[in-house]
């Protein structure tokens, strides 16, 4: 990315938000719009957990549990308690907010291993919790995800909220990342020592990125409770957690762009591809595999790699020719 | 009664033993394998498989378990620890042992199918034997004979003594002549084995089932962490700790919160003694 200009990238940018635009205009058919829709639900979750997985470094493989907190909430407000839908995307952007801060807490004191499976065992306590109470969840049999008031209520009309309430999700997550806080948050990622010594509270910085991360889950949730029409604990299988996570690795730590082009390639390749959607996993872990063996910084820095070669970074060289006579001179007067 | 402390202690020995299997690739590599559930449940889909599909001894199913556990040791040492280690980079190897596993994962799902299959009798014995049944008291003898034997191995051999050194500092080792990568595609071959043995004995218990595998990382993980990394009389303790809470508590209060209860049991020590019952200090960087 260091070679474009301002205004190559501005003009990107207005590219990308005419395609998001307008694609319920050339979108082929209702299913296609429905893909694009559920990439937009799983980016509103990707681009949170990318600031935990992605610059904090805090491999959590559980963030499916957040999904389902939200998935739920929504739910049992807006269909069972007759709760205004928006106030009630908010209210499971708020208990996802608070779980995360319930899980991040005590968790993310721990080191990697011993956090992956803290958020591990808690994806599978959310499906526990949700199976035990059937009279508040539906236990094994599941609520139906209400639908969205006028003019959100069509296929078209729900792809626009959930574009918009994914493009502000990444624009929120944009001004954390290029700010200081993403900065510290990198630090906190290549040496917590470090980040702590030049004074990042790396606990408390770790638990915001956490708990935001919660927020966008739990917002992700509620709409995709929608979106699906009707959710079950199976919905919520710890293999959807682990497709997030893959989206970002392969996209690229460190990176926006990178896990974007992560989820909607993963999202949309297997639907097109009918062997790829047979081997689900398989492939998703084939994928992890190769890309942590061979290019642990992922595909973005592929691109960039390819970039390089095409249009070389110009090195300043300034080569200085030593002075032999006067060298040799030097060394002969001591003698 | 009995019933519930005899099949608790039993399941407990199971999470112990993948617990153990977990120390012995720690101790040469200091990586906690995401794949080490895995590689019971491979013991256990490839006894049930040899013995009731291909109709042969169980002794050679014994066999079978136990090689192809070896053999996904030496597979997941190759694929996922090498080059990651070589790399000497953070935390890589838990993305690439979660890969691994993952795949192993669903490639057996794909084959055997999802659905548990019983796992066959051993020994001829009547069903109505009650707390004296295999399934319940092999589990116990093979997590029993596995810590001793790693015991024995560690004091014993000179196999064992080089993993002692390398657990205690992998450079020095190396400085004094211990092929270190040799010595941990060994270790891992190992708790392969022993990852096969345990899945095999514990077959009747859990069914040959594709899924047990992330269960077993998971409760096995928190046996390891509440006995205390590292230690092997630790993971026996956690484990039997893990397995009766777990037992009492679904007889108790009924079996819905049992992932709760354990995850409450490993934030329980985490918080009073992070580095476990009987596992060694961890010095703080700072």
């Amino acid at each position: 990315m260091t070679g474009q200009t301002l205004s190559s990238r501005t003009i990107g940018a207005a590219i990308g938000l005419l395609l998001i635009a307008t694609l319920p205009f050339w979108a082929g058919d209702q299913y296609q719009l429905h893909l694009a829709a559920l990439i937009a639900v799983y980016w509103i979750l990707i681009v949170g957990l990318n600031l935990v997985v992605g610059f904090t470094g805090q491999l959590s493989i559980g963030h499916v549990g957040l999904l389902s907190i939200g998935a739920y909430a929504f739910a049992i407000l807006a269909g069972k308690a007759g709760v205004n839908p928006y106030l009630a995307v908010l209210a499971a952007g708020a208990v996802g907010g608070l779980c995360g801060l319930l899980l991040g807490l005590p968790s993310l004191r721990l080191p990697g291993f011993y956090f992956a499976m803290a958020t591990m065992a808690f994806a599978l306590i959310v499906n526990e919790i949700v199976m035990a109470n059937p009279a508040l969840t539906g236990g094994g049999v599941g609520l139906p995800g209400p639908l969205f008031p006028p003019p959100f209520d069509t296929p078209t009309g729900f792809y626009y909220l959930v574009a918009a309430l994914a493009l502000l999700a990444s624009w929120l997550t944009w001004n954390i990342a290029r700010r200081m806080w993403g900065r510290g948050l990198i630090s906190i990622r290549d040496n917590p020592v470090a980040a702590q010594a030049v004074g990042v509270p790396v606990l408390r910085a770790k638990l915001a990125a956490f708990v935001f991360s919660g927020v966008l889950a739990g917002v992700a949730g509620a709409v995709f409770a929608s979106l699906q029409s009707y959710i079950t604990p199976d919905t919520f299988v710890f293999e959807l957690s682990l497709f997030f996570f893959v989206c970002i690795i392969i996209g690229g730590r460190g990176s926006l762009i990178g896990p974007f082009i992560g989820t909607v390639v993963l999202t949309a390749l297997p639907e097109f591809v009918a062997p790829l959607a047979r081997l689900g996993n398989l492939f998703y872990g084939m994928l992890l595999l190769a890309v942590v063996l061979i290019v642990p910084e992922g595909i973005g820095r592929v691109v960039e790699i390819i970039g390089e070669r095409i249009r070389p970074r110009t090195v300043h060289r300034e080569p200085v020719t030593p002075d032999l006579a006067r060298l040799a001179h030097a060394l002969r007067k001591p003698a | 009664m009995l019933n519930v402390l005899v099949s608790g202690l039993a399941m407990g020995m199971l999470f112990a033993a993948v617990a153990l299997v977990y120390n012995v690739m720690y101790s040469t590599s200091k990586v906690l394998s995401v794949t080490t559930g895995h590689i019971a449940m491979l013991g256990g889909v490839f006894g049930a498989y040899i013995i009731t599909v291909l109709k042969l001894h169980w002794l050679l199913g014994l066999l079978g378990a136990v090689t192809v556990g070896a053999a996904f040791g030496l597979l997941t040492e190759m694929l996922a620890i090498r080059r990651v280690l070589a790399r000497s980079d953070e935390h890589l190897w838990l993305l690439s042992t979660l890969a691994v596993a993952t795949m192993v994962q669903h490639a057996v799902g794909l084959w055997w199918g999802t659905e548990p299959k019983p796992f066959p009798r051993l020994i001829p014995q009547d069903f109505g034997a009650g707390v004296l049944d295999q399934k319940f008291w092999l589990p116990v003898a093979c997590a029993a004979l596995m810590a001793l034997g790693l015991e024995l191995f560690y004091r014993r051999t000179m196999y064992g003594k080089v993993f002692i050194a390398m657990s205690e500092d992998a450079f020095a080792a190396r400085a004094r002549g211990v092929s270190t990568d040799r010595i941990r595609l060994v270790s891992y071959v190992l708790s392969g084995a022993l990852g096969g043995l345990a899945g095999f004995a514990a077959g009747q218990l859990t069914f040959a089932f594709f899924a047990l595998g992330l269960t077993l990382t998971l409760n096995g993980f928190i046996a390891l962490a509440v006995g205390g990394l590292g230690s092997n009389v630790g993971a026996l303790l956690g484990g039997a700790a893990l397995g009766l809470l777990n037992a009492f508590a679904s007889y108790l209060f009924g079996g819905e919160y049992q992932q709760t209860i354990a995850v409450g049991l490993l934030m329980l020590v985490l918080l009073i003694k992070p580095e476990g019952l009987l596992g060694a200090k961890n010095a703080r960087p700072v």
